[in-house]
């Protein structure tokens, strides 16, 4: 589906637009981070939407609208306007969002067990049934097969992993749908690969084996 | 270049709520909008009468807004910008007084934010539509919805002069517009269920009895053409 790990323009429109989750945005705003390519196509994107936005039917506005728009610009106080710093996490790389959403680093996390060479943590759940996790696996793992009962987008942080002839590395991002069965990803000898993933249903796994680490995985 | 500005307008006392039902999408353009806001106070009128002949762009507009609080300049922006955005806040299914709500919160946004708006990197209604987009999934998801720095990739940057008259900026839209009428039918359709209800691919293929895959690639071809538009402008 993204054989180059750039996440599809139709995706990308409908970050612009508003349209993804919030989960999903996450995601593809880390994954963005990456790629200047992505940056721009977002901007394109959005541009479209500013132009939409020019060529609406104005609405008719209440009396008064002006003057309540500068009521709430005097209440504004003389507030500075706050900048949310980020916490810079140099080694390894972590995308602004998530570094917003975790404030510390990858190994000052509680990771759960998941199964041999496998650990997850869930970071949050979501109305909606999505749930965003970090993966972590150890270099060289073979994770079970398994199937996908709904979207998911996985974002390579750190190491690599393959799927097929597909070689997932660092800001690259996988979008797998129900209609990737048999998927297993092998992960790249070497250092520990982490990912970010949403997941919006609980995966399936195959075989004995598989259907033993479900209980552990989770997902 | 800086408008004398009244250093002190007074908001009424008692802001009315009477005529709510008068509220309406209106197809009588932005002028009856502009009434809705002269009318209100002398001192606004009298922003506009004094800039009557002024025209200088959006994004000159915004510079006065950071440099000077300019109240008059934030006036003319919110005159044009704010029953716009209003309108596109309730296509995507806000009533109309939390409609104006945000639309307002937009504005005084851009108010709080001027700034850092930095017109060399975006066109104000890009910027606007971003705030208004997030302010919309803030709101109705109470989530806030992840925000990539797209005008950090620094390519392709059009020169702020080039940008700079109401003129370009209003063949910009013109042509964006035009672009998206030269659209197959079918691929304007999903460029408009996503911007302007904001569907995902699946509500769009549940919405259209079209398979996902279909969805997907039309909403490709239809970004194809209007990037290659928004690219040969630029």
């Amino acid at each position: 589906m993204t054989k180059t790990g750039l996440l599809p323009d139709e995706w990308l429109v409908s970050y612009a637009s508003g349209a993804l989750t919030e989960a999903q945005a996450l995601v593809v705003a880390c994954h963005a981070e990456y790629h200047d390519e992505l940056k721009e196509r977002i901007a394109d994107a959005e541009a479209v939407g500013g132009a939409l936005l020019e060529g609406v039917v104005p609405a008719r506005l209440s009396v008064g609208a002006l003057d309540n728009a500068f009521k709430a610009i005097e209440a504004l106080d003389e507030e500075a306007p706050s900048e949310d710093r980020v916490p810079a996490f140099t080694a390894p790389r972590m995308p602004t969002p998530l570094a917003s959403l975790l404030g510390k680093g990858f190994d000052e996390l509680k990771w759960g067990f998941m199964g041999p060479g496998m650990k997850k943590l869930m970071l949050k759940t979501y109305e909606n049934g999505e749930r965003l996790w970090l993966l972590r696996a150890k270099g060289g793992t073979e994770m079970p097969f398994h199937d996908h009962r709904g979207l998911e987008f996985t974002l390579v942080l750190t190491g690599g992993y393959k799927v097929g002839d597909t070689h997932y590395t660092p800001g690259m991002m996988e979008v797998a749908g129900p209609e990737d069965t048999h998927h297993q990803p092998i992960i790249d000898e070497g250092e520990d690969c982490i990912c970010l993933a949403v997941t919006d249903a609980p995966i399936k796994l195959h075989s004995f084996v598989g259907r033993m680490f479900q209980p552990f995985i989770g997902l | 270049m800086m408008a004398k500005t009244p250093q002190n307008i007074e908001a009424p006392k008692v802001a009315s709520r009477g005529n709510l039902a008068a509220r309406r999408l209106t197809g009588e353009g932005a002028d009856a909008s502009l009434d809705a806001v002269k009318s209100q106070s002398s001192e606004v009128r009298d922003i506009f009468s004094a800039r009557k002949d002024k025209a200088d762009s959006h994004e000159d507009l915004v510079r006065r807004i950071a440099d000077n609080k300019d109240r008059s300049a934030f006036a003319e922006l919110f005159a044009h910008y704010a029953p716009r955005l209003k309108s596109y806040l309730m296509g995507l299914g806000l009533n109309d007084e939390k409609a104006e709500d945000l639309a307002q919160e937009t504005m005084v946004t851009l108010w709080r934010k001027a700034a850092q708006f930095d017109p060399a990197k975006a066109r104000l209604s890009t910027w606007l539509f971003r705030v208004a987009r997030n302010r919309f999934i803030d709101h109705t998801r109470k989530q806030k919805y992840a925000e990539v720095d797209a005008d950090d990739h620094m390519s392709q940057m059009v020169a702020p002069e080039q940008t700079d008259a109401p003129a370009v900026q209003r063949q910009y839209a013109e042509r964006v517009k035009a672009a998206l009428a030269g659209l197959k039918p079918a691929q304007k359709q999903v460029i408009e269920l996503s911007f302007y209800q904001e569907m995902s691919h699946s509500e769009i293929s549940a919405e259209l009895a079209l398979p996902l895959g279909t969805v997907k690639s039309r909403i490709r071809i239809a970004f194809e053409a209007l990037r290659k538009e928004l690219r040969d402008m630029a």
